[in-house]
């Protein structure tokens, strides 16, 4: 009895530290963004107004805030689609015992994209995209598309587009390389079990292969989506928004207000959405996949 | 034993960084031996500049051995914002840039900038070495808030051979303007080269065409945050100016996914006949077109409303924070940059044009940099950057706009209307 007392206490006083490490720079910034969203005021003015809800209503009748919405559900569908569905399909096919020879190399050309800079992917393709000198509008000339050639970050219809591609092209490959590990730990035993029962590999990819790396799955789709409502460098160093307000997304936008307009409440506002959104859908994403363990 | 000793030190090396990082900055330290520490943040980090820069900090330093200068540089577009963030800090440097106007007036009005009208009176020569007109955009209800380095503006620069080719000669109206541009599209050549990817090159057109339109006493009260309205006609008429020069096929194709830098290398190829350049780029221009190129100021509209003798363009130079301890010895740090001398090295060394009366001659500029700052001395005013002049609110309107006017997805009307929004809205928070 005065044993398990002794060892509770010992297990809180190990619990201490980091409990009010998170109480410190997690749930406190989180309140305090929450209490900032109610003032008028700038980096560098001690002074400040309260304003109450305003900046909530006012986020609600911004059409910019709507783009930027829009633009981040894009980016979140586009993330599901390509990085983890066309992932999956992806490392499936290097699993396979056919091409598993030649995985290593495949698996660094696919992943060698995530661990270059974003600074220096957003200036390469900028380049890529450019309408006069871009290798984008030069290829489709070359295979004679030439109508389908434009501006493309200068056209505010097909910008956004434009810049959620990059992002595909760069994080794909390393969705790949977590199912790839994830897939290296199913024992061989199903395959082989799946095999005897004559079991074709379409179907022994759905009823073995993704029932085994289901967690796997709902962690890449948390971060994706995730990642898709946090996303900012990729934008800001693209487009910053533009032309007009086409590429807003919910980052940039607050990058915006925060230190070019010197609204620093309007920009808590929009943090604090953001906190809200991020968290229902990972509430929403873990419920699905009814546990969020092994993560 | 060894482990033990391994232990004691590691203890004392915890503790050490532990009371390194308690005593406050180094900068007390080095008061306590008996120097003063200027902290200094400017704008130019080029390898090109920055060594100007370096040299006139170290000659201060060694007149002056009790101050010392901490120097710190970052680019223009991140200036804005770090400004912003560092104002709001402890570590606040005592000597910074900022841009003249409304830039600089919001941090007055925060009380951040300190007020320099004293230490200007108190020397006079030293006022009097300012081009008058360099001084008047930093000040703010009649009080000097910021000292120029230089002094800038903004130019068409033409082409020579192509221009000669046409028969064309500068342009002194708008009208003219225009004809000179039809003749250069009839005869196939791209009548002006534009890289507005970022869109302050858009917004430097709309600087000029604005004070040009509108009445000058409207437009002041109009950049004013407590009183913008926007509702003068002149503000539609100026931007349908300007689209119209894209609607027309005047511009280079593709303007708003071309940067500045991209744009500046076809104009030096000679791939286009005009381009509008501020005058700190007229050594670039003269190095890489050699001799081939002239300029004129942006030409008077004939039946506009506002002052035809204005200049576009502005002074950059530094504030002083209100917080710093040290104001006299930055003040004399700001003399020192300013002084004849130095200024004069800087119009040799890297072909800015200064504010100090008598320093852009051409015997030190280039030519065509000190022509630009006798125009600039003999205008009756200067339209300052439209996008640092107003209020940041009404300069992001602009600024996100301008691309979608020049690509015809939205009107002059449509885009005043947002701009005239936002003003009444910043107007309600100025109460």
């Amino acid at each position: 009895m005065i044993k398990t007392f002794q060892n509770r206490r010992t297990a809180v006083l190990y619990i201490v530290p980091a409990l009010l490490f998170i109480l410190l720079f997690v749930f406190l910034p989180i309140i305090l963004n929450l209490y900032n969203s109610l003032f008028r005021w700038n980096s560098f003015d001690a002074e400040r107004t309260f304003v109450g809800l305003e900046y909530y209503g006012r986020l609600f009748k911004d059409p910019v805030f709507f783009t930027a919405l829009k633009n981040n559900s894009l980016y979140a569908i586009a993330s599901l689609v390509f990085q983890v569905g066309a992932g999956l399909i992806i490392a499936a096919i290097l699993e396979d015992k056919l091409i598993r020879k030649f995985q290593p190399f495949f698996r660094t050309v696919f992943f060698l994209p995530s661990v270059i800079s974003i600074a220096v992917v957003g200036l390469v393709w900028q380049l890529l995209y450019n309408p006069e000198v871009g290798l984008v509008n030069g290829v489709l000339k070359a295979i004679g598309q030439e109508e389908w050639a434009r501006s493309w970050l200068g056209d505010s219809d097909v910008a956004i587009y434009a810049v959620v591609a990059v992002s595909q092209w760069q994080y794909t490959g390393y969705m790949v390389m977590l199912f790839l590990i994830a897939m290296q730990k199913i024992p061989n035993e199903y395959y082989e079990a799946a095999m005897i029962d004559g079991a074709s590999k379409i179907k022994t990819f759905f009823h073995v292969t993704v029932p085994q790396i289901k967690e796997m799955i709902l962690v890449g789709s948390v971060i994706t989506v995730i990642g898709a409502f946090k996303v900012f460098d990729e934008v800001y160093v693209m487009t910053s928004g533009g032309p007009g307000r086409s590429t807003e997304v919910l980052g940039t936008m607050l990058y915006r207000s925060a230190f070019r307009n010197d609204e620093m409440g309007y920009a808590s506002t929009i943090g604090t959405i953001v906190f809200v959104i991020t968290l229902t859908l990972s509430l929403i994403q873990m419920k699905l996949g009814k546990s969020g363990q092994e993560v | 034993m060894k482990r033990k000793a391994g232990f004691i030190l590691a203890v004392m090396l915890m503790m050490s960084l532990l009371v390194a990082g308690c005593s406050s900055s180094s900068s007390t330290k080095e008061e306590e031996s008996g120097k003063v520490v200027l902290k200094f943040l400017h704008k130019w980090p080029q390898p090109e500049f920055a060594p100007y820069f370096e040299d006139v900090v170290k000659e201060f330093e060694k007149e002056n051995p009790d101050i010392k200068i901490k120097m710190e540089a970052v680019a223009d577009e991140p200036m804005k914002d770090k400004l912003r963030v560092i104002l709001g800090g402890n570590e606040i440097p005592d000597v910074m840039f900022s841009w003249s106007g409304e830039f600089a007036r919001k941090f007055v009005r925060a009380g951040a900038a300190l007020d320099l009208t004293p230490y200007l009176n108190e020397d006079t020569a030293w006022k009097e070495n300012f081009i008058p007109a360099s001084l008047q955009p930093f000040v703010s209800d009649g009080k000097n808030y910021g000292i120029p380095l230089r002094f800038n503006g903004k130019f068409f620069v033409y082409n020579k051979k192509i221009f000669d080719k046409y028969n064309l000669q500068a342009p002194k109206t708008w009208d003219e303007f225009l004809q000179v541009l039809d003749t250069l599209k009839k005869g196939g050549e791209t009548p002006i080269i534009l890289g507005n990817q970022d869109p302050w090159p858009a917004i430097h057109y709309l600087t000029g065409l604005n004070q040009k339109l509108v009445p000058q006493d409207v437009r002041m009260k109009d950049y004013n945050p407590k009183t913008g309205e926007f509702t003068d006609p002149g503000y539609v008429k100026a931007m349908e100016m300007l689209a119209d020069l894209n609607k027309k096929g005047y511009f280079m194709k593709n303007v708003n996914s071309s940067s500045h830098d991209m744009a500046s290398q076809l104009f030096f190829a000679g791939k286009g006949a005009i381009f509008y350049l501020e005058l700190e780029e007229f050594a670039e221009a003269e190095k890489n077109m050699k001799g081939n190129w002239g300029f004129f100021p942006m030409p008077a509209i004939t039946d506009g409303k506002g002052n035809q003798n204005y200049i576009t363009g502005a002074p950059d130079g530094f504030i002083v924070s209100s917080k710093t301890k040290h104001p006299k010895e930055a003040i004399k740090f700001l003399k020192f940059l300013t002084s004849k001398e130095n200024a004069l090295k800087l119009v040799k060394e890297i072909g800015w044009p200064s504010p100090i009366e008598g320093a852009t001659n051409p015997d030190t500029a280039l030519k065509e940099v000190a022509e630009g700052v006798d125009y600039m001395k003999k205008a009756e005013g200067m339209a300052e950057w439209l996008d640092t002049d107003v209020n940041a609110k009404v300069a992001d309107v602009y600024l996100s706009n301008i691309q979608l006017l020049l690509d015809g997805s939205k009107t002059p009307e449509q885009v005043i209307k947002q701009v005239q929004k936002v003003a009444k809205q910043i107007q309600s928070e100025a109460d």
